[in-house]
């Protein structure tokens, strides 16, 4: 055997190290051809320019009418200049905050939703799963390099949101929950395209199932839970009676439009407004009866005898965008794991599952043994099998 | 088959290999031992199952039944072994467009865990095999399809692996970029690599193949060398005499070899130049024999241009030999 004994990739490493390396393969192959040219430029600095555009329509709006608002404002009180300034930093990461997770929603989906159904059809994807590359390195490659230019945009606006710290009424706090609601929301709309891709066979299809996605989780949920609770309290006969039953509030833990509004909802123009109302109204707290009670700068979701709800803690954000974002998380990992099983042909899934366990005497002719076996399911995990006994 | 020592490993063995899609047999028990070094042909009509067979040696399909092995390796054993000893060229596959021509080697380097301290020289060299060098900074979108399929070649060779499997590698290339690929693999060979090769030509492989194996309907029908298959085929030597002057002379050199022992029935065979003509002379004797007879001819007074064996017309035997097959089946 002489051609076999000089083999190039002849050294072996462990599970863990050769996983990563595969991801960052197919990762640097990806953002090769993502971020050469002018494309990848251009859709960074449309973005930060509308961005940059609306802080200063907000700013514009909102400066010469802050000094009167602030004075007779909700809570204010006559802390004038201090305030008004806090209104312009406030207006401004609210609709940075909102223009964003739009803008994310839109984006995201659009960079994964081709990523393996491409590949299928432009026929690559068979010299690539030929390769002893694992299909877990391939899904999560792909994903990364995907999310590497969203989180590039999300990370990039950072600047121009923190001008609401020079004007104040947001902290750095928000900034920080504002980031991560945008990064989950990334994840997941990312993970879906990816899944879709690697689900169906034309891009197109994976594309519109993508949006679709989307569409359903931002609105979809939220018009399913008002009209699911509007139904149950009609067909309630003591309506209006009794406690306002609701509908499984976990729809809206798939919301990422929730999520945003609820780091928004303290910091909303005035302290408290449409916003937290409406949540409040989503959590069935009553605004008349209860809502929310704001001490100056700290406000917190109370019930119609004015206790406060939840252990009140930082008023009533707080209450979703841990959970949404966990949720998140959870739905992206599992839509992955499903990626990585589908990206391979149904025909050579054997490549990657349990495999027999075979005798030290097949071992090949290069003295390569196979006897340690690890009884997996999950593709991710195969490389186990793969380390030297030593 | 080929004669290999039991104590070698051959690199390619099936054994009953079988592959049903629902309930077509794509592949009904092939066998094959392939030893190492030896340029393979597997030659078939569209549909024969040659994609299969090279599918399931290149751990791409799991087979129904049997049994295949790379390097002794059993592709559902150990399949991620299997591909580090192989490299494969699908029949229809396409490229990464947006990468640079050494960022495409360089990434199935890094597939195939290539360290990248040796991918450097590596790509160098493999760009240097197959021809495209002075291309290691185009971007792929820009090559030739000739071009494409070297460097498709070329990413078969980044492991060094022992096996290449080249499904229908020259399939749509002109001649000269045929020529080309010929030689690339004539290279390889020398270089210690098995090649397993398809094509749906005969006489692409012929030239440069130690041995193919004829594939109709998923049955091998025919393995070994080319020359001993011809050889099995054709109890008689086709002559292909050609011979200056018309009508009458030819009928006169017909007339001739009419009487000759060992001779069949001629055939003449209708040429655009008037002055001459080819005849084609079923010949059952020994070589020496067809010499004798070439001498006495010309001593005869005929003006004989051309002689030869109507051999290695590999389109013939294979016809041949999936004829057979039809004529059995009609027969049963």
């Amino acid at each position: 055997m002489t051609a076999a004994t000089t083999t190039y990739g002849a050294r072996r490493r462990s599970a863990a190290r050769e996983l990563v390396s595969s991801i960052a393969t197919i990762m640097t192959k990806e953002l090769r051809s993502r971020m050469r040219g002018r494309r990848a430029f251009v859709v960074l600095t449309v973005y930060l320019a509308i961005l940059a555009l609306i802080t200063y329509g907000m700013y514009l709006i909102v400066a010469p009418n802050a000094q009167n608002m602030a004075g007779g404002g909700f809570g204010g009180g006559g802390f004038g200049q201090a305030n008004a300034s806090a209104l312009i930093g406030q207006s401004i990461f609210t609709a940075l905050s909102i223009l964003q997770i739009v803008l994310v929603c839109f984006i995201a989906p659009a960079f994964t939703a081709g990523q393996i159904s491409l590949e299928r059809e432009k026929q690559t994807l068979d010299l690539l799963v030929s390769t002893p590359m694992r299909p877990a390195a391939i899904v999560l490659g792909k994903l990364a390099a995907a999310l590497a230019f969203v989180v590039l945009m999300i990370v990039a606006a950072v600047p121009i949101t923190a001008i609401v710290l020079m004007y104040g009424g947001a902290s750095i706090d928000d900034i920080v929950r504002q980031q991560l609601v945008l990064l989950a929301t990334a994840l997941l709309l990312g993970t879906v395209g990816l899944f879709y891709s690697a689900l169906l066979k034309r891009t197109q299809a994976a594309t519109v199932l993508t949006y679709i996605t989307m569409l359903v989780l931002t609105l979809g949920t939220m018009l399913l839970f008002i009209f699911w609770t509007v139904v149950i309290n009609q067909s309630d006969n003591g309506f209006g009676v009794g406690p306002v039953k609701r509908a499984p509030e976990q729809l809206l833990y798939l919301n990422p439009g929730i999520a945003m509004l609820d780091v928004v909802s303290t910091t909303e123009p005035g302290g408290f407004g449409g916003i937290s109302g409406a949540l409040n109204e989503l959590r069935g707290i009553n605004n008349f009866g209860g809502g929310v009670e704001c001490f100056g700068d700290v406000c917190q979701p109370v019930d119609q005898f004015g206790n406060p709800i939840d252990g009140g803690g930082n008023g009533s954000s707080g209450y979703w965008w841990p959970r949404i974002g966990i949720t998140f998380v959870v739905i992206s990992a599992l839509l992955a794991l499903a990626a990585m099983r589908m990206v391979v042909p149904a025909g050579m899934r054997f490549a990657f599952g349990r495999r027999k366990r075979r005798p030290l005497v097949a071992a090949g002719p290069m003295g390569i043994t196979d006897d340690v076996v690890a009884p997996l399911d999950d593709p991710a995990d195969h490389d186990a099998t793969k380390e030297q006994p030593r | 088959m080929t004669g290999i020592g039991s104590t070698i490993v051959p690199v390619v063995e099936t054994r009953g290999l079988v592959k049903r899609y629902g309930d077509q047999l794509a592949v009904a028990g092939v066998d094959l031992v392939i030893g190492p070094g030896e340029i393979y042909g597997l030659v078939g009509p569209n549909g024969a199952g040659k994609t299969t067979t090279m599918k399931i040696l290149a751990t791409l399909l799991a087979p129904t039944a049997g049994e295949a092995l790379v390097t002794g390796i059993g592709v559902t054993d150990d399949p991620l072994e299997v591909r580090r000893r192989i490299g494969y060229m699908p029949d229809f596959y396409g490229v990464y467009d947006d990468l640079r021509v050494w960022e495409y080697l360089d990434f199935f380097g890094r597939c195939y865990g290539v360290p990248a301290n040796q991918r450097g020289p590596m790509i160098g060299e493999l760009l240097d095999i197959v021809g495209l060098t002075e291309k290691r900074d185009s971007y792929v979108e820009a090559l030739s399809r000739g071009m494409r399929q070297r460097l498709c070649l070329a990413h078969t060779l980044v492991h060094d692996p022992a096996l290449l499997i080249l499904d229908e590698p020259a399939s749509g290339l002109d001649p000269r970029a045929r020529v080309e690929m010929r030689d690339i693999l004539r290279e390889l060979r020398a270089m210690g690599k098995t090649i397993l090769v398809s094509s749906h030509i005969l006489p692409e492989l012929g030239e440069m193949c130690t041995g193919v194996a004829i594939i109709d309907r998923g049955q091998v029908l025919r393995a070994g060398r080319i020359d001993e298959i011809e050889r099995s085929l054709r109890a008689t030597a086709l002559l292909r005499i050609d011979l200056l002057g018309d009508e009458t002379s030819a009928a006169a050199a017909e007339a001739w070899l009419g009487t000759e022992p060992m001779v069949g029935d001629v055939l003449r065979i209708e040429t655009t130049d008037a002055d001459r003509v080819r005849l084609e002379v079923p010949f059952d004797g020994p070589v020496d024999a067809q010499a004798d007879l070439l001498r006495s001819m010309v001593a005869a007074g005929h003006r004989v241009l051309g002689y030869s064996q109507a051999t290695s017309d590999l389109e013939e035997i294979f016809l041949k030999v999936t004829g057979q097959i039809d004529e059995q089946e009609t027969a049963a």
